[in-house]
């Protein structure tokens, strides 16, 4: 030290805060802007909301609120849903819609995801495309209904067209979007690295953007759920969206429920499945999102 | 200069952006060039195009006229002989540390024992032996902008450029990172060409200074920086005491601020 800065750190006199040694912990409010909760009052807080519904359902059939065919308690949704894979044969009706949801979405992402990375990557692709996929993006696939009747009947290949046509588009769209935000130094580091335009796509723009992609496969897989519902109820002999409907027929209200928590089931069960392809497929974004 | 040592030679280059009426005029007839194993400072104000004139080096950007040259060659689209290592950080997060410094040989099909022994040299010589395993989100920017550095020297190009690589980075990292640079020129004799505005930051790592001025960029000085010939400088403190140094930095600093001038109340 020369001496020409003066040191000035601590100045005399100023007594620091003494921590008081047994200070009673903060009072933790139930309502607090932006605070983190402990996990366990997520899990009560989280089972509450099922009890409350559940809950309120139960009192609503006490007290007769509806006509009880119309509105039977849970406990009647959940022996019929018992009865009908126990008895029914509901289990192969199940299979056959997740067997419909998974080989049209497949399809739809085997075109979807090599076009929209190419989309996504190249502008020439992009504009050749795009104004045919925004196109069609507004067509709403259920009005195709009547014309794939008309053409494919009322089998499979009716459903499997109407699943394949209310995803392909919006999973394009999302995907080249994704492959748009890869950043461009990324890609300028690679070619200035001696990439070849073949190496660069295969190297970091689909790496870069996989992690995206499943999160775009996830959302479009809900959406899939969601048609599967609108071709078996419109017209089909299999499927849980057939089994509810002739459960109408018949005034089976409790079937018709059990359908409708089947459907929910299994649109958490594969979120859940693609959210662990996620995490193991990407383990070096662990902790990101 | 003798006419054999100088390795990268730009010549009359402008860039103009844009289109029609509505065109902004980036460089006009810009010159300079590099000898080897010199590292090169590209400094001016901001808009002065320097970014611009590195990307043309590269490859990344064609000039509207004049032409750079590698060894007598003329350049076109970007290569391996010109690795790039940018402001923002690119080491690859899907690949670790060792995976990132070997990628560039990857592409360019060195063989598995070389890129390794190549990969772990390169990272020993950034300081980061300790996380070859490491996935680049657990790294600090100064690291990430380390692994860069080595993933690009480990490909063995012919000239490193470097645009403003430690902008991003925070005062005290940035001094590590420019002692460490010059530790490598001095180990690997790296022919480097740097863009950076910060004007100590030029004085410490220069052999050469080229000076743009702004709007549009053109060629206003190139400053040898004799001073600090066959000195051995290890960290800044001795740059600072070595004699010479104050008005080298004056120097610079009053061409910064007649460029500044120019438009005063732009900034």
């Amino acid at each position: 030290m020369t001496g020409t800065v003066s040191n000035s750190t601590s100045p005399a006199g100023m007594p620091k805060p003494t921590p008081q040694p047994n200070a009673p912990a903060p009072r933790r409010r139930f309502f607090e802007f932006k605070k983190d909760i402990p996990a366990s009052w997520s899990v009560i807080l989280g089972i509450a909301v099922w009890a409350c519904f559940f809950g309120l359902w139960e009192f609503a059939v006490w007290q007769q609120w509806a006509n009880a065919i119309l509105l039977p308690g849970p406990g009647k949704v959940l022996g019929a849903l018992y009865t009908m894979f126990a008895d029914n044969g509901f289990l192969s009706d199940v299979l056959i819609s997740v067997w419909r949801v998974l080989f049209s979405f497949g399809l739809a992402c085997a075109v979807a995801i090599p076009l929209g990375i190419l989309m996504g990557t190249f502008r020439t692709v992009e504009a050749f495309f795009s104004p045919f996929v925004s196109a069609w993006r507004y067509l709403p696939a259920p009005s195709f209904i009547p014309l794939l009747l008309m053409w494919f009947g009322a089998g499979d290949t009716q459903k499997l067209a109407l699943l394949f046509i209310g995803v392909i588009w919006f999973l394009i769209t999302l995907i080249s979007d994704h492959v748009k935000a890869v950043p461009a130094d990324l890609i300028r580091t690679s070619v200035t690295l001696g990439g070849s335009r073949w190496q660069v796509l295969r190297t970091v723009v689909v790496p870069a953007s996989l992690p995206n992609i499943t999160i775009a496969m996830r959302q479009m897989l809900a959406v899939s759920w969601t048609y599967l519902v609108i071709a078996e109820i419109t017209a089909a002999d299999a499927g849980i969206g057939a089994v509810m409907m002739r459960a109408k027929r018949f005034l089976h209200v409790d079937e018709i429920m059990a359908g409708i928590l089947v459907i929910g089931v299994l649109g958490l069960l594969f979120d859940f499945l693609l959210r662990q392809v996620y995490r193991f497929a990407f383990p070096y974004l662990e902790g990101q999102n | 200069m003798p006419l054999d040592d100088v390795i990268l030679t730009a010549t009359n280059v402008s860039k103009t952006f844009g289109k029609k009426n509505k065109t902004v005029e980036a460089l006009r007839e810009v010159s300079f060039s590099v000898a080897r194993n010199e590292l090169c400072i590209l400094l001016g104000p901001s808009g002065c195009g320097k970014s611009t004139l590195l990307n043309i080096v590269a490859g990344l950007e064609d000039p509207t006229g004049g032409g750079v040259c590698l060894e007598g060659k003329r350049i076109h689209g970007p290569s391996r002989e010109r690795g790039m290592v940018f402001q923002s950080y690119t080491s690859f997060p899907w690949l670790t540390v060792f995976e990132n410094v070997e990628y560039g040989m990857k592409l360019n099909g060195v063989p598995k024992d070389e890129r390794k022994e190549r990969a772990e040299k390169f990272i020993d010589l950034v300081h980061l032996t300790r996380f070859r395993d490491a996935y680049p989100k657990t790294l600090s920017g100064g690291m990430k902008q380390r692994v860069a550095i080595a993933r690009t020297l480990a490909n063995e190009p012919d000239i490193l450029l470097m645009d403003e690589p430690f902008g991003a980075l925070d005062a005290e990292t940035r001094w590590h990172m420019q002692e460490m640079l010059l530790e490598i020129v001095e180990t690997t004799h790296t022919t480097i060409l740097l863009v950076t505005h910060d004007i100590q930051e030029a004085i410490f790592l220069a052999d050469k200074i080229v000076f743009l001025s702004a709007n549009p960029g053109r060629l206003k000085t190139v400053l040898e920086l004799d001073f600090k010939k066959g000195k051995d400088l290890k960290s800044k403190e001795d740059l600072i005491a070595l004699p010479g140094y104050l008005e080298c930095e004056r120097e610079i600093t009053a061409l910064m601020r007649a460029e500044a001038g120019k438009s005063k109340d732009d900034y």
